[in-house]
């Protein structure tokens, strides 16, 4: 009988850090079959390729780190993070593209820091940015819906960046472009001359409500709070929305702008980053909150067409400060008003 | 019903508790040996009365009380003193303390006691004596004397009785509430009577229909007696979780519940001081849990206080090479032990056998990804994941304004911790470090005053002195002042004094003022040699400088061009010194000069009149030779007397 010697509690719950990463990996699942739907096999060989880059990375540096490699690469962070990437980056991105993102994201943004949890911005959103900034035609290469190419073309594509046959307009401006790049013509208008923009608007607003159905099922399973997302949706909805009234031909409705561009993936997988968000319930929904509010100062006022990457880092930013003024009253602290479960 | 309220967080941990709760509870036969610790309970430890080799009786007395916060120990059954000694505390720590062993006889003969038939009759300090004298504590866990809590200084509105019993595997208080509710009632009665008769509310699980059923039923007859069913949430049965839940009250931070007008007590507390006041019978035994899946009989036991765990695992069936965690408490806030010698104490509730796998298995834990599960399910409403990661990083101070303090240590963060991370012993450390750091920031705090006191009562004592002597002083002065009315012709001695004393300064900075001519011409030749050698040296520098293209030439010209001025002021001054005096070092040169040629003249003409051919002529030359010496000689002494006698002549007039 060796008895061990621990500190109590002795009992735990189910949680379990790979258990959680496995969810959010299973809940991305909808929003890639809709996406790989309508812009063709793009998004799964990116997929695959930041996969295996991402654990490759993960490795290499945990080794350089001198840390246990196979606790770390089983936790599913990494993979969250390749996931992310591929699924935000667009369908077109060649392999070089997805690597320098992925290097980034890994290397620089998640393990210069410190590794898990220790990273102050979100890694994903760190080596998009990049890219963003260095190679924005790359990342702009959005394929329209009304051509999809075969598997052996796209693949063609990913490595050669050049398709036999040379076919011409399979990458559209998508619809956060075409509502930026107005060129003084009215919303009405600018759909009346862009038979494309109804169709992009479909399948954006599909995708959208695919990751909205697996970020359901994330809060059902509480995976995380709601407070932040809900506080994204809000602030960016109502901006969207009061703007909108103002000026209904220069400003995109609320519906719109929700179920557009990266809305609900940032929303639901990428504000709900704990690691790089505001602590607290309440500091979740300030968090929240400013994200949805710069994305829609962004995508009206901005440079860039959608701006969750930089809308997120700028909350990263501001997550430590949040913290400091949203600290909640503990238990005793304050006259509380009950809450009632109700006469029993 | 009463409404009920929730609380913040908490967790739901899979309950275990049917394997040890379907059996009546079954008195354990007396072990051969107790071991009696002399601190059963939160605060002073007991002060034993009995000697090694003393029989001692069922239930008598064997240590007294040490001041306010301390309980009696009686001995559990009859027997001989056989040890007072060190033995290991129930405690994670597996630290010693004294006890008193006891080998009982079997005969388990009782001391005499004073049961009481009509408690109504009884007044509030007969009561309170009783429960004191009984040693009573809170037999919920924590091990508080139960007589101090009965003695609020504020007024009681409503008593808590507590028996949730939230932690998993532990059923002690379910069996006992079972078995013994009508005791538990009249024990209610009592401490109702003790605290001007609150409104008392007693909180059950919902997992407990059987004992929620039993004291329903006791309580019938009783209007300000309600059984209050809670839903199962662990850690329901923290006191301030309990007030939270039963009232929607918060204990205020740093506050105690009869700050709030409460009072919450365990029902076996409750049912101990049934015993104690109805039966007279002091608190030597109670209801322990034995479970998990190492004990074949797992179920609640009536052991005597002392007995030794090692007993209680035999007569359980308990297989010893299956257990892989002994753990005394339940799996949530239980310690674990690894001496099976360790005794039972008041406040254990539970012995827990766990087999391996049975209980979390000590796992690596991984890094904080912050995802605030452990925020959700805080009862306390602190941030686990910001304490654990001030812990860490030795921030204490920070962990401290994060509220660490109020951290009650319930586990729930750890049991929801997706990173395994044991959150409670890392707060368990900050609590004890800054425990140390406040400790020796008081004892420093404490040394500051005691410092600053003694100065302020230093010169307080000096102010007085002053004082005293001012006094004095006056008095004296007063009596001098009367003396001169009585006698006005004499004169004032003191001004006579001060008059004298004053003459001689006056005569003595005078005689200072005076300084002789010569040395102050002695002084100023001085100053101006120094001033010269010093040009003359910075001179040669700025030569040298000059000549190396140094940067310091610069300087050293300034220098000079400073020093050029000095000099010449100093030898001005000594020109006009010497004027003054009447001194005219040229003219005294000349005459010296005169002297010394004319001297020379003559030597050489004595010289050659050893071979002088005209020896008259030779012998008039130097005659000349030596008038002349002479009147040079006479003219210096002349000029240096004139110049002594002038200063003296200025001097005077």
């Amino acid at each position: 009988m060796a008895l061990v010697n621990i500190s109590s509690p002795h009992h735990h719950g189910l949680s379990k850090t790979s258990r959680l990463m496995g969810w959010v990996l299973l809940a991305t699942l909808p929003g890639l079959a809709v996406q790989s739907y309508f812009y063709g096999y793009g998004t799964l060989i990116n997929l695959l390729w930041a996969s295996v880059l991402s654990l490759g990375f993960e490795a290499i540096v945990l080794g350089l780190r001198r840390r246990p490699i196979m606790p770390y690469l089983t936790d599913g962070s990494a993979l969250v993070t390749a996931f992310l990437l591929a699924l935000a980056l667009p369908p077109f991105s060649p392999w070089w593209l997805t690597l320098v993102a992925v290097l980034f994201s890994i290397v620089f943004a998640k393990h210069l820091y410190g590794g898990l949890g220790s990273n102050p911005f979100n890694p994903a959103m760190v080596g998009y940015a990049l890219c963003l900034i260095a190679f924005p035609v790359s990342m702009t290469q959005w394929a329209g819906t009304e051509s999809t190419l075969s598997f052996g073309q796209q693949w063609q594509w990913f490595w050669l960046e050049s398709i036999d046959g040379g076919i011409d307009a399979w990458t559209r401006a998508t619809p956060l472009d075409l509502m930026r790049h107005t060129k003084g013509l009215t919303l009405n208008e600018v759909a009346s001359t862009n038979p494309q923009l109804g169709l992009g608007l479909i399948a954006n607003m599909w995708v959208n409500v695919a990751y909205l159905l697996g970020g359901l099922f994330l809060l059902a399973i509480r995976a995380f709070t709601w407070h932040a997302p809900v506080a994204m949706l809000a602030g960016l909805g109502l901006c969207a929305g009061l703007f909108h009234m103002g000026e209904p031909d220069l400003y995109p409705s609320a519906s719109q702008h929700l179920l557009t561009g990266a809305t609900m993936l940032s929303a639901f997988f990428i504000v709900t980053d704990p690691v790089s968000g505001a602590t607290s319930r309440q500091g979740k929904l300030v968090f929240g909150a400013g994200v949805g509010i710069l994305v829609f100062i962004i995508r009206s006022y901005g440079s860039y067409p959608d701006a969750f990457a930089f809308a997120i880092l700028l909350m990263n930013l501001s997550a430590p400060l949040i913290d400091t003024y949203t600290k909640p009253k503990a238990y005793g602290h304050q006259p509380k008003k009950p809450h009632s479960q109700g006469d029993k | 019903m009463h409404k009920i309220w929730n609380f913040h967080g908490g967790v739901h941990p899979v309950e275990n508790k049917t394997q040890s709760n379907q059996l009546p509870i079954i008195v354990m036969p007396i072990p051969t040996q107790l071991t009696m610790h002399l601190s059963q309970h939160i605060g002073k430890v007991a002060k034993a009365i009995v000697e090694t080799g003393d029989y001692v009786l069922k239930g008598q007395l064997i240590a007294c009380a040490q001041g306010v916060v301390s309980a009696n120990v009686h001995a559990p059954s009859s027997g001989h003193v056989s040890a007072i000694a060190d033995r290991t505390l129930p405690h994670q720590s597996a630290l010693s303390g004294p006890c008193i062993v006891i080998d009982t006889d079997g005969k388990d003969q009782w001391a005499t006691l004073t049961p009481t038939a009509n408690p109504e009759s009884l007044s509030k300090p007969d009561l309170l004596n009783l429960i004191q004298a009984a040693g009573i504590t809170g037999m919920g866990g924590a091990g508080f004397p139960s007589a101090v809590k009965l003695q609020p200084k504020s007024n009681i509105h409503t008593l808590i009785i507590n028996g949730a019993e939230c932690e998993p595997y532990i059923t002690a208080d379910d069996r006992l509430m079972r078995e013994y509710a009508a005791q538990i009632i009249a024990g209610i009665q009592l401490v109702q009577q003790l605290i001007d008769q609150p409104h008392c509310l007693i909180g059950i699980e919902d997992n407990k229909p059987e004992a929620v059923a039993a004291l329903t039923y006791a309580a019938d007859q009783h209007t300000n007696i309600e059984v209050c069913v809670i839903p199962t949430k662990y850690p329901s049965g923290g006191e301030k979780q309990l007030i939270e839940i039963l009232t929607g009250k918060q204990v205020p931070h740093g506050g105690i519940p009869a700050d709030i007008g409460m009072v919450c007590q365990n029902v076996g507390t409750v049912k101990a001081i049934f015993d104690a006041i109805i039966l007279g019978q002091p608190l030597i035994n109670r209801i322990t849990t034995v479970t998990g899946k190492a004990a074949a009989n797992a179920g609640n036991y009536e052991v005597l206080l002392g007995t030794q765990v090692t007993d209680i695992l035999a007569f359980a069936k308990v297989d010893l090479a299956k257990t892989s965690r002994l753990v005394m408490g339940g799996p949530m806030m239980g310690f674990t032990i690894q001496d099976t010698h360790t005794p039972i104490i008041k406040s254990s509730n539970c012995i827990l056998a766990a087999a391996d796998l049975e209980l979390a298995p000590v796992a690596d834990h991984h890094a904080c990804i912050r995802c605030g599960q452990c925020e959700v399910a805080c009862p306390a409403q602190l941030l686990p994941q910001q304490l654990f990661w001030f812990a860490k990083a030795e921030e204490f101070e920070k962990a401290q304004d994060h509220n660490l303090s109020d951290c009650i240590e319930c586990g729930a963060c750890a049991w929801v911790c997706p990173s395994q991370i044991p959150l409670v012993q890392y707060y368990r450390y900050a609590k004890g470090r800054l425990k140390t750091i406040n400790s020796e920031a008081q004892l420093a705090e404490a040394s500051r005053l005691r410092f600053e006191n003694r100065e302020q009562r230093l010169v307080d004592e000096k102010l007085a002195k002053e004082e005293k002597r001012k006094a004095r002083a006056l008095t004296a002065a007063a009596a001098q002042a009367a003396k001169r009315a009585a006698n006005p012709s004499a004169e004032d001695p003191i001004a006579a004094a001060l008059a004298r004393v004053n003459l001689k300064k006056q005569a003595q900075t005078n005689i200072a003022a005076q300084k002789s001519p010569e040395d102050e011409y002695k002084e100023l030749k001085t100053a101006a040699a120094i001033t010269r050698t010093k040009l003359n040296k910075t001179r040669k520098a700025l030569t040298n400088a000059q000549a190396q293209d140094h940067e310091q030439a610069q300087e050293l010209q300034q220098t000079v061009i400073a020093l050029t001025t000095k000099a010449s002021a100093a030898a001005a001054e000594l020109h006009a010194y010497e004027v003054k005096l009447g001194l005219d070092p040229e003219k005294e040169k000349t005459l010296q000069l005169a002297v010394a040629k004319a001297n020379g003249v003559v030597r050489k003409l004595e010289k050659s009149l050893a071979t002088a051919d005209d020896l008259q002529q030779l012998e008039a030359e130097i005659f000349n030779a030596k008038a002349i010496h002479e009147a040079a000689g006479l003219a210096l002494e002349e000029h240096q007397a004139n110049a002594k006698e002038k200063p003296t002549s200025t001097q005077e007039s």
